[in-house]
């Protein structure tokens, strides 16, 4: 077997510029796939973390009818031993209560239907960062009893900061809630909707208004990234309450998991085209390094050789290329990818535009998740045992005096 | 003691639906120690005789025996085997393995042969001196000359121990100064080593030093004369 290892690696190097070439070629493969799959799945990480951060988090904690039927009767008492038990999972990096409903906005001669949010307000802001939507005025402390409102709504109701906000709506179990809200601060929201409908609240003001006292509507669960999610999901369900559920992002945007499936397919497809080239740029090397040596197969078979080790030592061959070919191109491919983590492609007019309108920073993000690399390197690298199987059927087929005329 | 015997062997080779009767009836033998040339002009036959005798192409009719091994009934991976135990091969065009050094292309054979490290290092170090490469040993192929590549061809021939050796127009590619000196090692091998020496040649420098001629015109043997 040394003697094998040995006369293929020296093979290997008798013909510098074609090994050079072959091994280029391998590393521009790997380089090309892995970054195309790494800007890709960065653009995944990045579109989830955006929208779960636009409003829906990671995870939520609710009462099993909330989902199909989001009314205040179906909010739960969501207790600090609770909270305090999830945040102590693994991973997960904040719990925020919210409390959820609909009120009808007005000042003394229009009103408008809103969408109330009661919020944690620091924490919420960890999450949606909030406050930096806040266009006037100021953000909402913890136990404030203002108001914030989208620019939309406050324009069509004719207020401004300072000015008081009429509520009125059902609160918990039927009570009425009324309610007035001095205006803290506007905001401008990248969502229309939510810039024409969303009123924000200090959660124990809009627990008041709704007579929902120590009552959410949903806890929001958030993790380090999207990959954490199943196991965090696993150990809630351990510590939840009867009565409550926990669900994903993927269930709670189901629209989103499908747009990136199908997304990650097509891109799949790219990959197989590029995967062809790559197999055909190996194939035309092997098959030029086999007919350039066929001769040298021939003696080699005359002096004693089996063609069976013969075999073996081509295979050898095409391993080593196919094994330098790839670690260099992971390296390289790691590098490369890991400049652009930390410098994403900026984006400019209307793609740039459209990302921003949905609330989504105008980068081209890169993923550096190491299955991304070695995914292609085994791929590759399979593929170069595929390719092999060619010169081992050539000199399975070899004769002798054939080969020696060449 | 005869090592080869070959019967009423035939070669056809069906180029452009023209049958070509390379070797055409030749029944002849070898003795062990013998140091014989066939000669005769280009297309006659020679080297299909000698591919034949080494295994490395079939016989349309006929047969060769080597010490009663009817080679043309083994299968190819014991042909190849067969080869390797029993058959030294030096071509026109030397042949060795570029990647290997002089010593490492004369030690290839014993490898495939599983011979320890000990013995394949002294073999190999007794037959580069022999063939007076014992400077060379560690220089590749591409840093020798042709008549010294062709030397360690044949060390490399014979460093299996063969019953006998193959040279296919050994001297083809040699000035006469590096076909002189090869002659003599190989002379001097088959004298002291007893080993059977069979070249295929044009060249009369050979035919003067074998101790058997034999021509070959148009597949038939035509003369055989021991001197």
């Amino acid at each position: 077997m040394n003697t094998n290892i040995k006369l293929a690696w020296r093979n290997l190097w008798r013909n510098r510029r074609r090994t050079f070439i072959a091994i280029s070629s391998i590393v521009f493969s790997v380089l090309l796939a892995s970054w195309m799959r790494s800007m890709q799945e960065g653009s995944y990480d990045s579109m989830i973390e955006n929208s779960v951060k636009f409003y829906s988090g990671y995870l939520q904690v609710q009462d099993t009818a909330f989902w199909n039927e989001r009314t205040l009767d179906n909010s739960f008492s969501a207790s600090n031993e609770l909270k305090e038990s999830i945040s102590q999972i693994p991973d997960v990096t904040l719990v925020v209560n919210r409390i959820e409903s609909f009120a009808l906005a007005a000042n003394h001669l229009k009103s408008k239907p809103a969408m109330v949010m009661g919020i944690e307000p620091e924490a919420e802001d960890q999450i949606t960062k909030i406050s930096q939507k806040v266009k006037k005025g100021s953000f909402l402390k913890t136990g404030d009893k203002g108001a914030i409102l989208g620019e939309g709504l406050a324009k069509y109701l004719g207020l401004d900061v300072g000015d008081t906000l009429v509520m009125i709506s059902q609160g918990y179990h039927g009570i009425s809630a009324s309610g007035l809200f001095v205006i803290k601060g506007l905001l401008s929201h990248p969502n229309q909707e939510f810039n024409n409908r969303m009123v924000y609240l200090d959660i124990e003001a809009a627990r008041d208004f709704y007579s929902a006292s120590g009552l959410s509507t949903s806890l929001v669960v958030m993790a380090h990234d999207h990959y954490e999610v199943k196991h965090i999901k696993k150990a809630i369900e351990r510590v939840l309450p009867a009565g409550n559920r926990v669900m994903t992002w993927t269930e709670m945007q189901p629209d989103l998991e499908q747009l990136i499936e199908s997304d990650r397919g097509s891109g799949k497809i790219m990959l197989g085209i590029l995967y062809m080239v790559i197999a055909f740029g190996m194939f035309s090397v092997v098959l030029m390094m086999v007919k350039e040596r066929s001769r040298e197969f021939g003696v080699v078979h005359a002096v004693g050789m089996q063609k069976s080790k013969l075999s073996t030592i081509v295979f050898f061959e095409t391993i080593f290329i196919g094994l330098i070919g790839c670690s260099v191109g992971v390296l390289i491919s790691y590098l490369f990818c890991t400049y652009f983590y930390f410098h994403p492609i900026p984006m400019s007019g209307k793609m740039a535009e459209a990302y921003e309108q949905y609330g989504m920073e105008p980068f081209l993000y890169f993923s550096l998740k190491a299955s991304l690399f070695y995914s292609q390197m085994i791929l590759v690298f399979l593929l170069s045992v595929f390719i092999s199987v060619f010169p081992m059927y050539n000199i399975q087929r070899l004769k002798i005096t054939k080969a020696m005329r060449n | 003691m005869k090592i080869i015997e070959i019967k009423n062997l035939h070669k056809i080779y069906n180029s452009d639906s023209v049958a070509v009767h390379a070797v055409n009836g030749i029944d002849v033998s070898f003795e062990e120690g013998e140091f014989t040339a066939i000669v005769g002009p280009s297309g006659s036959g020679k080297t299909t005789l000698l591919n034949i005798i080494g295994g490395l192409d079939d016989a349309t009719e006929g047969s060769v025996e080597i010490e009663g091994i009817k080679i043309n009934e083994l299968s190819a991976r014991k042909l190849t085997d067969f080869r390797m135990k029993n058959i030294g091969f030096v071509f026109q065009a030397y042949n060795l393995i570029p990647v290997l050094t002089a010593k490492e292309n004369v030690e290839f054979i014993m490898h495939l042969q599983g011979r320890n490290k000990a013995d394949r290092e002294a073999r190999t170090s007794e037959l580069l001196k022999a063939v007076g490469l014992g400077e060379m040993m560690d220089r590749r192929p591409s840093k020798l000359s042709g008549g010294q590549q062709q030397r360690v061809a044949v060390a490399r021939a014979l460093a299996s121990k063969p019953k006998f050796v193959l040279a296919d127009e050994p001297t083809a590619n040699l000035d006469s100064h590096s076909t002189e000196n090869l002659l003599d090692i190989m002379e001097q091998l088959n004298k002291e080593e007893k080993i059977t020496f069979i070249f295929s040649t044009h060249d009369q420098r050979v035919v003067n030093k074998a101790r058997r001629v034999i021509t070959i015109e148009d597949g038939k043997i035509i003369s055989d004369i021991s001197k």
